[in-house]
């Protein structure tokens, strides 16, 4: 089994080192296979909005750049985790540029989904979604943050999915039982 | 509140120029510049490649009375390059203290039906406002705003004609200086078609555009390739 981290850090956050650590610890603990990746070291440039890959060449997108390889790693893994400093309540712009470009993996093809329109996926099987934020400077939005992975998970369909902020009042030493209750809630860990 | 005289559009839309929620912004900006109002406008996706451009914005921001973020909804969310422009501004404005006199208003776009798809992204913007010092003014969320296919709003007819009688009530009172009515965004974020409609038309009319599209690109046979092979 395979999990795949898109981290969002802007800047070094010790907070964000600290939960990618111990995810990482968490997960080969339990016989995963971890690839954390850093994307503010990656080339990705921002989505175009140009719809190329869905009719252009469809399910790749026309830039290449690091971002069509997150958009192959999210599609070839069990379980893919988000990592971001909660930014306006919702995701540092490091993480959503590769999130910008995950688009490849739907279809165009529309159909009512829980009441909506959404896009149709383009594979029969998707990733585990956590999604984690770090709250390292005050007060943020929980609400948002945590509407926001609703959102994302009536678009990306998970099997399981669950999310959490890690809060600025928290101790460090609480990180470990933070992350391994959201491993739990997304049953990769029992 | 005094009057605002000095508009910033920033355009949040990678796609620049040919932008959908430029075009429902420029409507807007147009109304405010009939009032006396001068406008200038900065691309998101431009504009942090320099330096220099960074240091434009910046100083566009000080000057402005009223910024007008225009943006569509890129999965759930704005744009990364608006979320990066958010986070340059925000940065800039924590030395700042005006006591929140600019105003912020949000025209957001998406290429869905229902406005609830863009329900979070407001509130990210409107988070983005309390922690620049901004004062929030409202927002406009427009469905369905791949439809309006970069015409002009200017005769303000059929499908639109909400849309820009929204626009102008809008106008109207953020050039003195007050939020944007809640009569004005119910009018101006009216679905263009009635909901069951839309959903309907997207089922049908909509993914015939997709294959069209694809045909006229020489990919229709390959709509539904999955080029990465799941391990």
């Amino acid at each position: 089994m395979k999990a795949v981290i898109f981290n969002g850090t802007i800047e070094d956050d010790e907070t964000i080192k600290a939960i990618e650590t111990d995810l990482v610890g968490q997960l080969a603990k339990a016989g995963w296979t971890v690839e954390p990746i850093e994307l503010r070291r990656t080339q990705i440039a921002g989505c175009l909005g140009c719809f190329g890959c869905w009719v252009k060449t469809p399910g790749m997108c026309v830039i290449d750049d690091f971002g069509r390889e997150t958009a192959k790693k999210a599609v070839q893994s069990d379980l893919l985790v988000w990592l971001t400093p909660v930014t306006f309540g919702g995701y540092s712009s490091e993480l959503k540029k590769a999130l910008d470009r995950l688009i490849p993996n739907l279809l165009p093809y529309f159909d009512s989904y829980h009441g909506q329109i959404h896009h149709k996926m383009r594979y029969e099987k998707q990733p585990k979604l956590l999604v984690i934020g770090a709250n390292s400077t005050g007060e943020v939005d929980e609400e948002t943050f945590l509407g926001l992975t609703e959102r994302n998970a009536l678009n990306f369909r998970p099997p399981k999915y669950a999310a959490g902020i890690f809060g600025k009042r928290e101790r460090s030493e609480d990180v470990h039982c933070f992350v391994e209750k959201l491993l739990k809630r997304v049953e990769v860990i029992s | 509140m005094s009057q605002p005289r000095t508009i910033l559009l920033l355009n949040g839309s990678p796609k620049c120029e040919r932008s959908n929620s430029r075009l429902i912004a420029k409507f807007l900006v147009e109304k405010l510049e009939e009032k006396g109002l001068t406008s200038e406008e900065f691309f998101a996706a431009k504009l942090l490649n320099s330096s220099e451009n960074r240091e434009k914005l910046l100083k566009s921001v000080d000057d402005a009375d009223l910024i007008v973020l225009a943006t569509p909804l890129y999965v759930d969310s704005v744009p990364s390059c608006t979320i990066k422009l958010m986070e340059t501004i925000r940065e800039h404005r924590k030395t700042i203290n005006d006591a929140g006199t600019k105003l912020l208003i949000a025209v957001m776009n998406s290429g869905f039906p229902e406005k609830e798809h863009m329900s979070i992204a407001l509130k990210i913007v409107q988070n983005f406002a309390r922690e620049s010092n901004l004062r929030w003014a409202g927002g406009i969320t427009v469905g369905m705003g791949g439809a309006l296919g970069h015409k002009s709003l200017k005769n303000g007819a059929g499908m639109t004609a909400k849309l820009t009688k929204g626009l102008s009530l809008a106008s109207t009172a953020l050039a003195r200086g007050e939020p944007i009515p809640a009569e004005a965004e119910d009018l101006a974020s009216k679905p263009f078609l009635p909901i069951f409609m839309a959903r309907s038309y997207f089922r049908t009319f909509g993914n015939r555009t997709w294959d069209k599209d694809a045909k006229n690109n020489g990919a229709r046979a390959e709509m539904l390739a999955r080029p990465y092979e799941i391990l």
